[in-house]
């Protein structure tokens, strides 16, 4: 972390020439020829610092899609009760959305300044949109029959939302995290900028663009962590949803 | 909620409770008229009472008044002497069966955990709740495996027996059904009303059934009230008053033009006087049986040949009657055989299907009881207990 922090990165031009040398021990024959994609030579050697990094870049999705899903689901579950707060809410979280991703980090700085919690809340803004158009439309689709049977049967308001609403709108609620997780993951490579660590660390250098070897790596921990991440949240839809995949016989 | 509370409520109420509707009003707002207005309405425990009318006559806002999931505006409904008002609307609810068209099972839940809804929600036991689904899905006819599955897996018919199971799970003291049988197509639906009322036959619960379908209101009501626009009750009877005496014009046009046809399917066959054939037995002279049939007051015209038992085994014809004695083997077979207690309406089919003029009926040990006829039902339906449409009835000379 310390030597993090200590990374002059507010913005790519400021991490100059310097990153390049400084980070990269050894002299490859790979290393010279800029036309080379991918320097295994260098990979091998220079593997190591990628754990803590990938670490922070963990910590940051976790943190931030977490919040996000809590956030949006109290959001939708509040759109679900009044449905006159549906539209601005939608378009309140739309526009969030569509902030560009950079300006949205720089626009916090001046708020939050160089913090994990500007990233943090960044990225939790970025999950909104997507996490409360799912639950909205996820509760939307559960039969009026299965409510008014449920309500005819006498559970209360609350009992029909947690028995009968939520468990029916599992899947999108799930489909939402997942598009939201993986597309945090990717975001979050934006933290760089902010001084949040990451793996936009080993990505965002102007000495990358003459050495993609770096950025081919961050892609690859990116990817891997996209379709962990994804997998385990079918694993869980999977497994909360039995009924799915019963068929008429 | 209290302990003491918890057990009361997980006590099973056995039997029904009366329902009057007592000058009920719901007032929706921003319409002039009510939808259902001053209702009052007394029905029996452990009947069925049909609501029935056209669309947006009220009928399923009536019905909806007594758990609340519509809240009358005036006026009182009283279930069991008690008035609804004073009851947690969700407490109400889990003493009334509620099945709704569209059935509306818990597709995440199996069958079972659909059936143990009710006990779920008023706290019982799982081994109770267990016992109890098991119970259940014995009388509604359902492998017990298929409390396993989820609703997906089943077919439309099973689905609402299921429904109507879930209902039943924690004997409720009244059962509201709208329409539950309006989504299953004709043959399904036919059975499942039949097997309804073979089960209420054994549970006897009080029924409020809603339908738009008069032939479905007289198969299944022991009471009818026939409702027109605002709530207004027409006619409050059993199905064969008001097939017989339609109390205004109203429901003289709901009930069609062929309620005196409707009658029989309220009818049994022993419910008429049926004729009598001359009976012929094996190795009798012919010279005997024809002596019968000469009788100036013989209403069938043919010989009935029957056992030692009276049992019915064919019909003789003139070629039969030439030999010397009556032969075992009868040239003509015994056509459609019905028994006493068959409906009227089935046994006309029956003899229509047949082509037959005559059929026999016997009773419950197969012995011949009498011979029906498509005359002597013809007769009935022109007979004054039968007319029903005295401008358009018409005196037609018969003998």
């Amino acid at each position: 972390m310390a030597s993090l922090a200590a990374l002059p990165l507010a913005a790519a031009g400021q991490v100059g020439e310097g990153f390049f040398h400084e980070r990269t021990p050894g002299n490859r024959p790979c290393q010279a020829n800029p036309s080379h994609l991918f320097c295994w030579d260098w990979a091998r050697e220079n593997i190591d610092r990628y754990g803590t990094p990938a670490l922070q870049q963990l910590e940051l999705v976790l943190i931030s899609v977490v919040l996000g899903f809590l956030v949006a689901f109290a959001l939708a579950l509040l759109a679900h009760r009044r449905r006159w707060l549906r539209p601005p809410l939608l378009a309140g979280t739309g526009v969030l959305y569509a902030i560009p991703s950079i300006s949205f980090f720089l626009l916090l700085l001046p708020i939050t300044g160089r913090s994990r919690e500007t990233a943090i809340i960044a990225l939790s803004a970025y999950t909104l949109q997507i996490i409360f158009r799912n639950v909205t439309v996820g509760l939307e689709n559960v039969p009026e029959s299965a409510k008014d049977s449920a309500r005819g049967m006498g559970m209360t308001e609350r009992q029909i939302l947690w028995r009968v609403e939520i468990p029916l709108a599992t899947p999108e609620i799930i489909g939402g995290l997942r598009i939201a997780t993986v597309s945090t993951i990717a975001i979050a490579t934006l933290a760089v900028f902010v001084h949040a660590g990451g793996l936009g660390t080993q990505i965002y250098g102007a000495a990358n663009l003459r050495f993609p070897t770096s950025i081919l790596i961050s892609i690859v921990i990116v990817m891997v962590m996209a379709f962990i991440f994804d997998a385990a949240l079918l694993t869980i839809q999977y497994f909360t949803t039995p009924w799915r995949r019963a068929r008429a016989s | 909620m209290s302990e003491a509370q918890a057990t009361s409520e997980s006590q099973p109420q056995p039997g029904a409770s009366s329902v009057s509707y007592e000058g009920a009003t719901k007032r929706y707002g921003g319409s002039a008229t009510p939808a259902v207005d001053n209702l009052t309405l007394e029905v029996p425990a452990g009947e069925i009472c049909v609501l029935v009318g056209p669309s947006g006559c009220g009928k399923t806002t009536a019905m909806r008044m007594v758990n609340r999931t519509v809240e009358m505006s005036e006026g009182d409904i009283r279930v069991g002497g008690e008035s609804v008002r004073d009851k947690d609307p969700a407490k109400l609810r889990r003493e009334i069966g509620y099945v709704i068209q569209q059935i509306g099972l818990f597709p995440h839940r199996t069958i079972a955990e659909n059936i143990g809804a009710v006990p779920q929600l008023l706290g019982w036991k799982k081994e109770r709740t267990r016992a109890r689904t098991s119970e259940l899905l014995e009388l509604i006819g359902l492998d017990p495996e298929l409390g396993e599955r989820y609703p997906v897996q089943l077919s439309g018919g099973q689905q609402q027996r299921v429904g109507v199971a879930r209902a039943l799970a924690a004997d409720p003291l009244v059962m509201l059904m709208d329409e539950p049988f309006g989504a299953i197509d004709p043959i399904a639906r036919e059975r499942l009303q039949n097997e309804f009322l073979r089960l209420q036959a054994q549970v006897r619960k009080t029924v409020l059934f809603v339908t738009h379908d008069i032939d479905e209101a007289i198969k299944m009501g022991d009471r009818i009230a026939i409702m027109k626009e605002g709530g207004r009750v027409e006619q409050y009877a059993t199905p064969a008053e008001i097939l017989m005496a339609p109390a205004t014009e109203f429901v003289e046009d709901f009930v069609g033009a062929d309620r005196a046809l409707k009658r029989l399917a309220l009818m049994r066959v022993s419910d008429i006087d049926l004729w009598e054939a001359p009976l012929a037995h094996v190795g009798q002279a012919t010279t005997e049986v024809r002596a019968k049939l000469a009788e100036p007051d013989v209403e069938v015209p043919y010989p009935l040949l029957v056992d030692s038992e009276r049992r019915p085994l064919g019909w003789l014809s003139e070629r039969d009657l030439r030999a010397e004695t009556v032969p075992a083997k009868p040239d003509s077979p015994l056509g459609p055989l019905l028994d006493r207690d068959d409906i009227m309406r089935d046994a006309l089919a029956d003899l229509l299907q047949g082509e037959a003029q005559y059929a026999a009926v016997v009773d419950h040990e197969g012995r011949i009881d009498g011979v029906l006829s498509v005359e002597i039902i013809s007769e009935f339906l022109k007979s004054p207990a039968a007319k029903t449409e005295e401008h358009s009835a018409v005196e037609r000379p018969h003998g």
